[in-house]
C-alpha cells in the first residue's frame, strides 16, 4: 500500500518524473568520461568501470537519470538488467579503435533487439575525434550498419569527451527526441 | 514513431497508477516499483523488499533490480540496499559484480557514514570477485581522516582475513592494523585490538599478539576511561591474558582497572574482577581494601536482572574458590528471594553454604533457620537442594568451627528426626543427608544416641520399600542405614528388594551385596548364599560382580569371618569430613582464566569444550564459459521443442503425395541426425527426439 500512496502523492504534488539514459559502449569508448562531462563539466580521471556509475542531472527542465555500465566483456552480459523503462540509449564508439567495430556493431544491434528497448531512441557518440586517425562520423556510421535501424529515432554525432565537443549537441537532439516521445 | 504507437505510450502513461498488488504477484509488483521513475516509489518499494526479508520471505529474485538502486544520494535507501545486498550476495554472486563500482566510489564519499557502510559492507560480502576490488577501499578507509571510518576499516581487515587469509598477508594490511594499535582514538584501538584477537583466534601463528598487547600495556590503560563499554572488555580481556614483567606492573593495572569495578554495565564489572584477581596473586602486598571494593562489586552484580544473577553467581562460585575471603561479610545479599527463579535459587544456596563463616555460630544458626524455612517450600528440586545444604552446612561447622558438645550437629539431626516425619515425598535425599552425617560421625561419639534409635525406628517402620524410593542413590542409602544402624530382621526388611533385583541400579545392588555379607551372621545362610548368586550371575555391572566373587571366597575360607569383620570396621573407614565439591586445581586455575566467558557458566574449561570449526566459504561465480553453456543449452532445448512440433505438423499435414511425403521425411530426419549430433550434451532431449525418430519411421 505504501507503493500506492506514495506515487499517488508523486503525482499529485508533481514530484519530477526522472528520465533514465543508458550510456553503453565497449571499454575504454568513454563513456564514465562522457558522463561526467555532462554531470560537473570537467574531465576527470577514470578507472575501467566495474558495474555502473549513475548520476542525476537536471538539463532543460528535465531530470535525466543517466547510467553508465561498464563496458567490459564480462559486465556486458549483465546491461540488461537494466533495460527496463529506458527512455534513450547513448552508444559511444571509440572512433580510432576500427579493429574492435565490427564487436561494437555486433553488440549493438543485439542490444536493439531487446524488448525492452523497443521504445527508446538511439545516439551514438564517434568519441575520441581529438585523436589522429580517428574515423568520421559518416565512416563510423558505415562501420555500424545504423542505416539499418528501422522504426527508431537515432542520430550519430562526432564527439570528443576530452574536449567538449559534439556532446552538448548530441544531449539537445537526444532531449528533443525524447520531449516529442514523451510529451 | 507511429501514431499508434504514441497513443499507446499516452495511455499508458496517463493510467499509470501505483503498483499494486495484481495476479502477476508481489514479486512483479515489487520490481516494477524497484524501475519506477519515480524516486519515491522506488525507495517505497526496497523499504517494502526489506521488510519482506526480514521477515524471512525470499525476495533473491529481485536481486539485479535492488542492486540498481544502491547509487543513490539518499542515505538511508542506500542502507537499506546494502543491508540487502549483504544478505543475499551469496545467491546472485554473478551480479556481484555491478556493485563492485558502487563499493569503491562509496568509500571516497564525503560522508564518513557512506565510506564506513560501504568498507562494512564490501569486507562482508563472500564473493571472491568482491574481493579482488577491496584492496584500494580498505587502504583507504584505514588511513581515513574520519576515526569512526578508521574504526569500521580495522575490523574489517579481520573480516577479510576471515575470508581469504592470503590475500589479507598479500595486501599487508596486517602491519596497518597493527599500526592501528597506536592510534589516537581509543576506538580504533580497541577495534584493532579486537581485530588482532580475532585473527589470532583464525589462524594463531599470523601474528605475535601477546607482544603486541606487553609492548602497549600503558597505552591500553591511558584509553580505557574513554572507551564505550565493548571496547573496555575488549581491553581488559587483553590485559588479563597478559603476563606481567614485574609486581609494579601489575600493580599499575590494577589501580587503572578499580575504577571500573562501579561501572553500570555487568559485563564490564565482571571483566574488570577477573582482570584484577588474576594480576592480584602478582602483588607483593595486598591491601584489604581491595578486596573489599572487589565484594562490592560483585555484590552490585545481585542487583541485575536475574538472568545476569545467574551468570554472576556462577562466576562468584568459582571465584570463592580461589579466594575464599572475598564476600565474607556479604551472607545476607545471597539469601534466596522468593520470586527468584529456581536456576538462581539453587546458585544462591551452592554460594551461601560456601560464604558461611564457620567459627561465627551465630551466622551459621541463622543460616540454618533460613534453610528450615527454604526446606519447607513446595518446589521438589529446590527443597531437595535445600535438605542438602542443612546436613552440608551441618558437617561443616561440626568439622571447622566451635561446636561446642555438638550442639549444632545434633540440632540439625534432631531437625531431621523431624522433617524425616513430616515429609515422606523427600526420602530419598533425606536417606541421603542422614547417611552422609552419619558417616561423619564415624567414631560414633558426636551425634546422640537418642537421635540414632528415633531414626532407626522411623525408618525401619517403613513399607513397600522396593517403591518407596525413586533414586538408586536414595535406595542405596537406605540399605546403608538398615544394615548399619537397626537390628531387626534384615531378611524380611530386604526380601521385597531382593525380588525385584534386576531392576535395582548398580549402587544399590553393591550396597545390598556389602549390607549382607557384612551382618553375614544375622541372616540365614540361604539368603545369604541367594543374594551372592545373584550379585554373580544375574548383574551387568562388572564391579558388583567381582566384588560378589570376592566376598564369595573370602567366606568360604577358613576364618573368612574375620576377614570379613575387618573389612568392615568402621574405624577403618576413612573419615567423611566434607560433602561440598570442589574445583580440582587446574580446573579451578584454567576457570579462573576464564571468567565472564561460558566456559564459566557451564564450569567447563574451553579445553574440555568441543568447538566448532568456523567454516566460511567463499563463493566462487559462474565463470563466464560457464554461462555461455548454459545458454547454448538453453537455446538448443528450445530450439529442439520447435523442431519437434515442426516435424510433427509436417508429417501430420501431408499425406497426398507419397514421394513428397519421403523426400520431407528425409529432409527432416536428415535434420534431426544433426540436431541429435548437437546436442549430445543434452541428454534429456536426447530420448525424447530419438523416439520421435522411430515413430516417423514407423509412419513410413
Amino acid at each position: 500500500m505504501g507503493n500506492f500512496f506514495s506515487s499517488m502523492f508523486d503525482r499529485l504534488l508533481g514530484a519530477e518524473k526522472e528520465l533514465r539514459i543508458l550510456i553503453l559502449g565497449l571499454d575504454g569508448a568513454g563513456k564514465t568520461t562522457i558522463l561526467y562531462r555532462l554531470q560537473i563539466g570537467e574531465v576527470i580521471t577514470t578507472k575501467p568501470t566495474i558495474g555502473f556509475n549513475v548520476e542525476t542531472l537536471n538539463y532543460k527542465n528535465l531530470k535525466l537519470n543517466v547510467w553508465d555500465l561498464g563496458g567490459q566483456t564480462s559486465i556486458r552480459p549483465y546491461w540488461r538488467c537494466y533495460y527496463a523503462n529506458t527512455a534513450a540509449v547513448i552508444f559511444v564508439v571509440d572512433s580510432t579503435d576500427k579493429d574492435r567495430m565490427n564487436i561494437a556493431s555486433k553488440e549493438l544491434h543485439l542490444m536493439l533487439q531487446e524488448e525492452e528497448l523497443q521504445d527508446s531512441a538511439l545516439l551514438v557518440f564517434a568519441n575520441k575525434q581529438d585523436q589522429p586517425g580517428a574515423l568520421s562520423a559518416s565512416e563510423v556510421s558505415k562501420e555500424l550498419n545504423l542505416a539499418e535501424l528501422k522504426d527508431r529515432s537515432w542520430s550519430i554525432v562526432a564527439s570528443s569527451a576530452i574536449k567538449g565537443e559534439g556532446i552538448t549537441e548530441g544531449l539537445d537532439w537526444l532531449i528533443d527526441v525524447i520531449k516529442e516521445e514523451q510529451m | 514513431m507511429g501514431v499508434d504507437k504514441k497513443i499507446k505510450k499516452f495511455l499508458r502513461d496517463a493510467i499509470r497508477v501505483a503498483p499494486k498488488i495484481s495476479n502477476k504477484g508481489e514479486l512483479f509488483e515489487l520490481r516494477n516499483g524497484l524501475v519506477s521513475q519515480y524516486p519515491q516509489t522506488r525507495k517505497d518499494a526496497i523499504r517494502k523488499i526489506i521488510q519482506q526479508m526480514t521477515s524471512g520471505k525470499d525476495v533473491s529474485s529481485l536481486f539485479p533490480d535492488v542492486l540498481k538502486n544502491i547509487a543513490t544520494q539518499d542515505i538511508e535507501q542506500k542502507k537499506l540496499v546494502y543491508l540487502y545486498v549483504a544478505n543475499y550476495a551469496e545467491t546472485h554472486p554473478e551480479l556481484c559484480i555491478l556493485v563492485v563500482n558502487t563499493f569503491v566510489s562509496d568509500a571516497a564519499d564525503p560522508n564518513p557514514l557512506i565510506r564506513s557502510m560501504a568498507i562494512r559492507t564490501m569486507s562482508m560480502i563472500r564473493v571472491d570477485k568482491i574481493l579482488e576490488y577491496i584492496e584500494i577501499p580498505l587502504r583507504k578507509t584505514l588511513v581515513d581522516d574520519n576515526p569512526y571510518v578508521r574504526r569500521t576499516a580495522v575490523l574489517c581487515v579481520a573480516k577479510l582475513f576471515q575470508l581469504n587469509p592470503d590475500l589479507c598477508r598479500e595486501l599487508g594490511v596486517l602491519n596497518d592494523l597493527q599500526d592501528a594499535l597506536s592510534d589516537d582514538n581509543p576506538m580504533v584501538v580497541a577495534n584493532a585490538l579486537a581485530a588482532l584477537h580475532e585473527i589470532n583466534e583464525l589462524d594463531p601463528g599470523s601474528i605475535d599478539i601477546k607482544k603486541l598487547v606487553s609492548q602497549n600495556v600503558k597505552r591500553f590503560l591511558n584509553v580505557l576511561n574513554e572507551c564505550t563499554e565493548w571496547a573496555r572488555i575488549t581491553i581488559l580481556e587483553s590485559l588479563s591474558e597478559h603476563k606481567p614483567i614485574d609486581p609494579m606492573e601489575s600493580q599499575e593495572i590494577i589501580d587503572r582497572v578499580v575504577p571500573h569495578l562501579q561501572h553500570v554495565n555487568p559485563s564490564v564489572v565482571l571483566i574488570s574482577v577477573k582482570c584484577i584477581l588474576i594480576h592480584l596473586p602478582n602483588l607483593n602486598t595486598v591491601h584489604d581494601s581491595i578486596y573489599n571494593k572487589l565484594s562490592t562489586a560483585l555484590v552490585s552484580l545481585m542487583s541485575t536482572p536475574v538472568e545476569i544473577q545467574y551468570v554472576a553467581l556462577r562466576n562468584i562460585r568459582i571465584i570463592l574458590d580461589a579466594f575464599p575471603n572475598l564476600l565474607r561479610k556479604e551472607l545476607r545479599i545471597f539469601y534466596v528471594k522468593f520470586n527468584d527463579p529456581l536456576y538462581v535459587k539453587i546458585e544462591k544456596l551452592d554460594i551461601l553454604l560456601r560464604l558461611v563463616p564457620v567459627d561465627n555460630l551465630k551466622h551459621c544458626q541463622m543460616l540454618f533457620n533460613e534453610l528450615k524455612e527454604y526446606a519447607k517450600d513446595f518446589d521438589h528440586e529446590f527443597v531437595t537442594k535445600a535438605i542438602q545444604s542443612i546436613s552440608q552446612l551441618a558437617i561443616k561447622v561440626s568439622n571447622g568451627g566451635e561446636d561446642t558438645n555438638n550442639k549444632f550437629l545434633n540440632m540439625v539431626m534432631e531437625e531431621f528426626v523431624s522433617i524425616v516425619q513430616e515429609r515422606e515425598e523427600f526420602r530419598d535425599i533425606l536417606m541421603r543427608c542422614v547417611c552422609d552425617m552419619l558417616r561423619y560421625d564415624s567414631d560414633n561419639n558426636l551425634i546422640k544416641e537418642t537421635s540414632k534409635n528415633e531414626l532407626g525406628a522411623i525408618i525401619s517402620s517403613w513399607q513397600d520399600i522396593d517403591t518407596i524410593f525413586t533414586s538408586d542413590l536414595g535406595s542405596c542409602n537406605y540399605i546403608w542405614f538398615i544394615t548399619n544402624y537397626t537390628n531387626e530382621n534384615l531378611e524380611t526388611k530386604l526380601e521385597p528388594l531382593v525380588e525385584v533385583f534386576d531392576e535395582l541400579g548398580s549402587l544399590t545392588q553393591m550396597s545390598l551385596l556389602m549390607g549382607v555379607v557384612k551382618c553375614h551372621n544375622a541372616v540365614s545362610s540361604a539368603f545369604l548364599q541367594k543374594i551372592l548368586e545373584l550379585c554373580t550371575t544375574d548383574v551387568h555391572d562388572l564391579d558388583v560382580r567381582d566384588m560378589a566373587m570376592m566376598y564369595w571366597r573370602c567366606l568360604s575360607i577358613d576364618n573368612g569371618d574375620q576377614i570379613i569383620n575387618q573389612l568392615f570396621d568402621k574405624h577403618e573407614i576413612p573419615k567423611l569430613h566434607s560433602t561440598l565439591d570442589h574445583f580440582s586445581k587446574e580446573t579451578l586455575q584454567s576457570l579462573l582464566q576464564e571468567l565472564s566467558t561460558l566456559s564459566s557458566v557451564y564450569f567447563k574449561p574451553i579445553s574440555q569444550m568441543q568447538r566448532r570449526p568456523n567454516e566460511v566459504h567463499i563463493i566462487k561465480d559462474k565463470d563466464i564459459d560457464e554461462l555461455k553453456g548454459m545458454a547454448t543449452n538453453e537455446i538448443l532445448k528450445n530450439m529442439n521443442d520447435d523442431v519437434l512440433l515442426d516435424m510433427g505438423d509436417s508429417s501430420a499435414t501431408r499425406s497426398t503425395g507419397v514421394l513428397d511425403e519421403l523426400n520431407d521425411l528425409f529432409d527432416i530426419t536428415g535434420d534431426m541426425g544433426k540436431v541429435n549430433i548437437s546436442q549430445k550434451t543434452n541428454n534429456n532431449n536426447n530420448n525424447t527426439s530419438n523416439s520421435h525418430a522411430t515413430d516417423l519411421l514407423d509412419l513410413m
